[in-house]
């Protein structure tokens, strides 16, 4: 009985405050997203048009400072974060989004790694012995 | 003078290198190879590798200017630290470099061969031959030492590709690259980087000597242990000083983009990091010896990949400076590499004495292979999202990017895993783990990790994910250092005091130990990303002289602006206060500024960084003129504790160098610490 006990009070610290945290992060009325925030995620998902492989959040050209000033201006006219994206895709073609969308050959760029996943478990899973029980081993 | 001197030692070193094959070669065939009668080649290769590099520096720090690189890449104005750097910082004095390290490498192996060491003598032969491709590319396609045959607007407008013939020497050179001459750190990263990545020739040259012998034995991964090792170390301070270069000089706070260059030096890190856990596993119980001789192919055909995409231009990056025949000549020596390396693998994988079989995956040994598993993904990831671009503009013509988001995607779960993995694995007994050992070994770190998040939620931390990844690095942390407490108390046996038992629970396994500081410091820096990108305030105030403006928990005031002319460029800057949020105390005064560098037409915003121990703020000028400033005005919660937390890592490093030598338990007398302590 008092080893149960034992066992049992080593949870009583993790159930505490695993209840803080369910509490405390309990999604609410989310607050709609900073202006601020928003315009530097669009800015670091946007290869700045005229540079070596530089996000616009990065580049210091005087073609980036621009266009971080026409997110802002956009994201105060009240416009949502895919029309801002389309409008960038309209003026400089597909090649501004860092991201590039999960359709067409955008599918292997997923694909690819999740064959990787599943090809090393399969692999690992291999390694295991099969033909006789784990030997016993002192812990 | 100098140049032909110069080019004189590549080709000592050039010839030595081919002397070096060829003898190496015959030598390791006789019954008792003698290593010291390679003793001319290998010095030949030293001194000449050490003389091309002492005389590029001469020449740069004699301003000769008949030199193309020197006119190129220095002026007369270039400070000292950066002249010396200029040395490695371009194309040809990065390749001079390159070929000094190796050339000191391989000097160093042989020194430490033995008579009838055939293994050794037919790595020096494999070093020689790539010795014989870097001075090869010295001697032909990246001269350092070429002169300048022709001046144009004061500039180089010609050059020889051999030292002869007329030179002529511009008055002054250009100078180097603004944004590489504007900080300290860009004089020290590439040389830590290129150590990393030179290192890691000798595990390589052993690995494919062994497979040539068909040595079935793991004395190749033995030897070759600590250097893996060195070379990680600096790999890892490499890219964590670049880290931070970036965020000190790139003036928008960022320290890791995905750039394809940043990836370039990842990619070998990662190969190089999944091999010196499966090292560990292979050591200690005979397993995945097949698995370890991939991943040190990959790991050195990685670092010649990423000196492909950095020299080669294919793909644009802020780092990529020069278009060259360099590229295309890289990509054959990385065809070469990896037929070559893998053909050999694939003829004697046959012969390699088969693996025993991994009894259990809760094991020590089953988290080594989990981190190898996500090693994987996460390099293949990298290469593939790096290389995207290029092969559908190649299949379709259509022009696209893959950048952050997509590589923030794929890193975040990996992290969260890995972490998982580290607090569990670290401290699982080898072979079998019971649930009951298991449970003894993680309750402690569960409390401490479930503990540290109900702290941060309490602080006022609303992202569930920095929650998350501050209990996992709680989880991780605590986990390490109760099992420390754990052996240590376990040593105090023979009433040896707190002190001397925890002193000597770390001397008698330093490789463990080392690997548990830089797992501590892994999670350090897991939080530090975590805070410093989804915690981050980002805002720009307009300031007039006097003006204050409220950021957060602090109070921005405009003092004054400022000019100076420094050496090769001109300075504007602002002195900025930062005071407490009620604006009346003045708590420290910053000078954000801007660099002009006329010869480049290029001003670069420098930006001042004040650390605390809860934020950095950190400020730049977006715009400045009579009227007054735009500010750029950034905090990153914890951006101490991302350093903190590299260094650690490297720290964890070099700890684990001074590990006492240790045979696998298997086939050892002394049975294993971990399992007797608690057996």
């Amino acid at each position: 009985m008092p080893d149960t006990a034992r066992r049992l009070a080593w949870l009583i610290l993790p159930v505490a405050a695993l209840a803080v945290i369910v509490v405390s992060l309990w999604p609410g009325d989310q607050a709609a997203a900073d202006p601020e925030a928003r315009a530097y995620h669009l800015a670091i998902s946007l290869k700045c048009p005229i540079c070596a492989g530089e996000s616009l959040a990065g580049s210091q050209t005087d073609l980036a400072k621009d266009l971080r000033v026409l997110i802002d201006e956009q994201i105060a006219a009240g416009r949502t974060d895919e029309e801002i994206i389309d409008m960038f895709v309209a003026n400089y073609g597909e090649q501004v989004l860092l991201d590039p969308p999960g359709t067409g050959w955008g599918v292997v760029l997923w694909a690819v790694p999740l064959a990787i996943v599943v090809i090393g478990i399969v692999a690992v899973l291999g390694l295991r012995r099969k033909d006789k029980e784990p030997e016993e081993v002192p812990t | 003078m100098i140049a032909a001197a110069g080019y004189l030692s590549i080709v000592v070193a050039l010839v030595s290198s081919g002397a070096l094959v060829v003898e190496a070669i015959r030598h390791s065939r006789s019954s008792q190879p003698d290593p010291a009668r390679l003793k001319l080649p290998v010095l030949g290769l030293a001194i000449g590798g050490v003389a091309a590099f002492a005389l590029l520096e001469i020449a740069i720090l004699t301003h000769d200017f008949s030199i193309a690189y020197v006119a190129k890449n220095t002026a007369l104005g270039t400070p000292f630290i950066f002249l010396l750097a200029a040395g490695w910082a371009a194309l040809q004095g990065s390749v001079v470099l390159w070929g000094l390290m190796l050339a000191v490498f391989t000097w160093i192996v042989w020194r430490g061969l033995k008579k009838g060491d055939g293994l050794g003598v037919l790595a020096l032969a494999i070093m020689g031959a790539v010795s014989v491709f870097w001075f090869g590319l010295m001697a032909t396609a990246a001269n350092p030492f070429a002169l300048c045959t022709e001046v144009a607007n004061g500039f180089c407008a010609a050059t020889s590709s051999l030292p002869i013939g007329d030179a002529v020497a511009p008055a002054d050179g250009i100078g180097p690259n603004p944004l590489l001459a504007n900080h300290i750190l860009m004089a020290v990263h590439p040389p830590l980087l290129y150590v990393g990545y030179v290192g890691f020739t000798v595990p390589f040259a052993f690995a494919i000597s062994a497979l040539i012998r068909s040595e079935r034995s793991m004395v190749w991964l033995a030897r070759t242990h600590r250097w893996s090792l060195v070379a990680w170390v600096f790999l890892t301070a490499g890219i964590l000083l670049g880290a931070w270069w970036s965020y000190e000089v790139l003036g928008w706070g960022g320290y890791w983009a995905w750039d394809p260059v940043e990836n370039a030096a990842l990619l070998p890190w990662i190969a190089a990091t999944a091999f010196i856990h499966s090292a560990i596993v292979q050591r200690r119980r005979s397993m995945l010896q097949a698995w370890n001789f991939v991943l040190v192919i990959v790991t050195f055909a990685l670092t010649i990949f990423g000196t492909f995409l950095t020299r080669s231009g294919v793909i644009a990056s802020v780092h990529a400076f020069s278009l060259s025949v360099v590229g295309p000549v890289l990509l054959i020596f990385l065809g070469v590499i990896l037929f070559g390396s893998f053909g050999l693998f694939a003829v004697r994988a046959n012969t390699m004495s088969s693996s025993p079989r991994l009894d259990s995956l809760v094991s020590r040994e089953g988290f080594i292979l989990v981190n190898n598993l996500l090693m994987t993904l996460f390099g293949f990831t990298i290469i593939f999202g790096t290389m995207y671009p290029l092969l559908v503009e190649a299949f379709t013509g259509r022009e696209v990017s893959v950048g952050r988001p997509f590589f923030d995607r794929v890193a975040v779960p990996i992290a969260f895993l890995l972490l998982v993995a580290i607090g569990v694995g670290s401290t699982a007994p080898w072979r079998v783990a019971s649930g009951k050992v298991l449970w003894q070994r993680t309750r402690i770190g569960l409390n401490v990790g479930f503990v540290v998040a109900a702290l941060a939620v309490i602080t006022g931390i609303s992202s569930v994910s920095v929650v998350a990844i501050m209990g996992l690095a709680g989880f991780v942390i605590g986990n390490i250092i109760a099992f420390y407490f754990h052996q240590a108390s376990r040593s105090r046996g023979g009433g040896k005091s707190w002190p001397s038992s925890l002193l000597s629970t770390v001397r008698n396994d330093m490789g463990f130990w080392g690997g548990q500081v830089s797992h501590i410091g892994l999670a350090l820096a897991a939080v530090a990303i975590a805070t410093t990108s989804v915690l981050a305030i980002r805002t720009e105030v307009p300031l007039t002289v006097g003006e204050t403006a409220v950021v957060d928990d602090y109070c921005i005031g405009y003092i004054e602006p400022f000019s100076r002319v420094e050496p090769e460029r001109n300075v504007q800057g602002a002195r900025v206060a930062i005071l407490d949020s009620s604006c009346e105390n003045t708590r420290v005064v910053l000078e954000p500024r801007l660099h002009e560098y006329p010869k480049f037409g290029q001003v670069i915003a420098t930006p001042q960084v004040w650390t605390t121990w809860v934020d950095d703020v950190y400020l730049t000028i977006a715009a400045m003129d009579d009227t007054g400033i735009r500010l750029k005005v950034l905090i990153f919660p914890l951006q101490w504790m991302l350093w903190v937390g590299g260094l650690t890592i490297v720290a964890g490093g070099v700890l684990a160098l001074g590990r006492k030598s240790r045979r696998p338990s298997r086939t050892s007398k002394t049975p294993d610490e971990h399992e007797r302590a608690d057996a």
